[in-house]
């Protein structure tokens, strides 16, 4: 029988043999199911994550009213002060510090690494780069303290800079973020379709006015979201404000002051033993819970920026 | 997106990954120190220190039984303090080197938080201190099973410190002493001829049992001055307050004479009210902020582990050979022999 089989039949008895849909496969079912499992546990540890820092925080807030909380310029859970505000404004110091260090070196790196390097100076300079974001911040601490404080101290003067100072620890912070507001940048000025800078360089525009009024515009959003990141990560950062900006609360705006910041305070009383149920012990929590929201709002900042100015072109 | 920018982003991802993994790890290793060993290691056989002399006539002060470091084993789990904690640290060391197998930890988390371990949680099995337990402390044992039994080790004369760049301070009085650490914004406000400087002040925290101290002391038992004071950095750790005071002429400290010996080059120590801390004046007492040093243990515990009533022992019979080296000084024969006394009875011996 060589009748030439039609087209219909010729498909079905192509698609029988190889129907992927029916079969079971008890390895593809394990596998979803370790990775359904994966996803949820980041998920469970959030939520068991925000449930402690409520549960100890309400505690907290039982005890001291919110008005006291954010109305005082003292910190002292031993004499019962509760004024949050030098431990934030440590806090804000530090992080504005950092990012004066960081924002403008990181992008002007991400620049040069998207628009002027050579394919071979990129590929020696990006993982040297990133080695910085590598390096333990307890290493970044010390760092602070017996190398960027001694500096420092011999500009400004013994007596202007203290041996423990916010300044110190915020620039070495803006070093610890630097990689990654550069690395960040760079993929959204990366990600601008070429067509764009041909374009640019077809109107008469040099490298540069093509750089800073056409690329650095189209990828604002991106840049936008690596800067807000950093700054979280920022307020977030505890090592190196736990061993060089200082061991006391102090309400300052003066850099070369000491200054606790809210990372470092948690760290500091927590390092000796608290009793469990005490004030001292909640009003941590307390902290945690308004370090958590600082950088969950930022965190949904820099989602809500990215998703309004995104420039499409593909 | 072109698959080039996925690939970077992906390796930003895992950098930003290894970078919290870091962070985390980072955050886990700092409280260590206090966390230690959770559960002391559940008794080994009973092995008796071997007594190898009965106890001397008391004529020539109280003899403990000699004690052979090589036949207990087990763990010793000790905190406290951190003025005690050098001392007993070169204890371990001295120990170890006679030759106990076991492991020692010594945790160094302040006086507060040594007895919270040793009595509320009762995880330890010797609480370091360096002032009297309190009656609360006490209760907190006995609700526990446990018995507190004190023992003197040694006397710390608490040092006032600054650093030896500054040639204003050679002296103070305990009422001046109060304004530097509580009122006096510039070291003019407490003697006129002092320059007028803000006061940089380093103090140990609240769970030390050196700011309780110097709080009974000098402040006249009210913590709230000190702590209302401007420029003041409090931290557990002696050797951030070391670091903070040899940084300016203008700063002050007060921890145990043990950190200002480590660190003598770098640090002057004050004289109180006309007397310097020297063996002699922390000995007789004439030194103002002379305080006793103590370790504390149970009876039941000294009972049930051998390695502890030996390593106790051991302490109290070989303390003076150490204590001078560590930077602390002798406890006077009456209460060296009172604490041989109370490990005697503690063994019902």
């Amino acid at each position: 029988m060589t009748a030439i089989p039609t087209s219909q039949e010729k498909l079905a008895s192509a698609a029988a043999p190889i129907n992927l849909r029916r079969r079971v496969r008890p390895h593809e079912v394990l596998i979803q199911g370790i990775l359904f499992f994966s996803g949820a546990v980041s998920i469970l540890t959030t939520i068991g994550i925000v449930y402690e820092l409520g549960k100890e925080a309400f505690l907290f807030f039982k005890q001291v009213s919110l008005l006291e909380f954010f109305g005082g310029v003292k910190w002292q859970p031993q004499i019962a002060e509760f004024g949050v505000w030098p431990l934030v404004t440590a806090t804000l110091v530090t992080t504005t510090i950092a990012m004066l260090i960081a924002v403008p070196l990181g992008l002007m790196v991400a620049i040069y690494l998207s628009e002027y390097a050579t394919p071979r100076a990129r590929n020696l300079l990006k993982p040297i780069l990133e080695v910085l974001a590598g390096i333990p911040t307890v290493v970044y601490g010390y760092f602070a303290l017996t190398f960027m404080t001694p500096i420092l101290r011999s500009i400004f003067g013994q007596d202007i800079v203290d041996v423990y100072n916010t300044a110190s620890a915020g620039i070495v912070m803006g070093i610890l973020i630097l990689p990654l507001i550069s690395s960040m940048s760079e993929d959204a000025l990366s990600a601008v379709p070429r067509a764009m800078r041909e374009a640019a360089y077809g109107l008469g525009a040099t490298r540069l006015e093509t750089a800073v009024k056409i690329v650095v515009p189209s990828a604002l959003s991106g840049i936008a979201a690596a800067v807000i990141l950093g700054i979280s990560r920022g307020i977030g950062e505890t090592m190196i404000v736990a061993l060089a900006a200082g061991a006391g609360p102090n309400f300052t705006f003066n850099p070369f002051e000491g200054a606790e910041t809210l990372t470092g305070h948690i760290v500091r009383i927590s390092g000796g033993d608290l009793s469990y149920n005490s004030i001292d012990y909640n009003s941590i929590f307390a902290l945690g819970l308004l370090l958590f929201l600082m950088t969950l709002s930022l965190n949904i900042l820099s989602g809500m920026v990215v998703r309004r100015f995104r420039e499409k072109y593909e | 997106m072109n698959p080039n920018s996925h690939r970077k982003s992906f390796a930003l991802l895992s950098s930003l990954i290894l970078a919290a993994l870091l962070l985390s790890a980072c955050a886990q290793a700092t409280p260590a120190p206090t966390t230690a060993p959770v559960e002391p290691v559940a008794t080994e056989a009973p092995v008796e220190p071997v007594v190898t002399e009965a106890p001397a006539e008391p004529v020539a002060g109280v003899m403990l039984p000699a004690v052979d470091p090589t036949s207990v084993d087990g763990a010793i789990v000790t905190a406290g303090s951190s003025t005690v904690y050098p001392l007993s640290e070169a204890m371990v060391a001295s120990f170890k080197d006679e030759g106990f197998p076991g492991d020692i930890t010594v945790d160094s988390i302040g006086s507060g938080g040594g007895f919270e371990r040793f009595c509320v949680t009762a995880e330890t099995d010797i609480a370091n201190a360096s002032r009297a337990i309190k009656d609360e402390e006490v209760e907190a044992c006995r609700s526990n099973g446990r018995e507190p039994i004190e023992f003197r080790v040694g006397t710390d004369a608490l040092a006032i410190v600054v650093s030896a760049e500054n040639d204003f301070v050679d002296d103070v009085t305990l009422a001046e002493l109060a304004l530097i650490f509580s009122t006096a914004s510039t070291w003019a406000d407490v003697r006129p001829e002092w320059p007028a400087e803000p006061i940089q002040r380093f103090s140990p925290g609240t769970d030390s049992g050196t700011f309780d101290y110097f709080v009974e002391e000098v402040m006249g038992e009210d913590e709230a001055p000190i702590l209302n004071a401007a420029n003041i950095q409090l931290s557990e750790d002696d050797n951030v307050l070391v670091q903070g005071v040899e940084g300016s002429p203008y700063a002050i400290a007060y921890f145990g004479f043990a950190y200002y010996q480590e660190n003598a080059g770098a640090l002057k120590a004050l004289s109180i009210d006309g007397v310097t801390p020297t063996a002699e004046s922390a000995e007789d007492g004439s030194y103002p902020l002379a305080r006793p040093l103590f370790i504390y243990s149970d009876a039941g515990i000294m009972e049930s582990k051998p390695q502890v009533a030996a390593f106790i022992n051991f302490y109290l019979t070989t303390v003076n050979d150490l204590i001078v080296d560590v930077g602390y000084f002798p406890a006077s024969v009456e209460a060296l022999d009172g604490a041989r006394q109370a490990w005697l009875d503690g063994m019902g011996q």
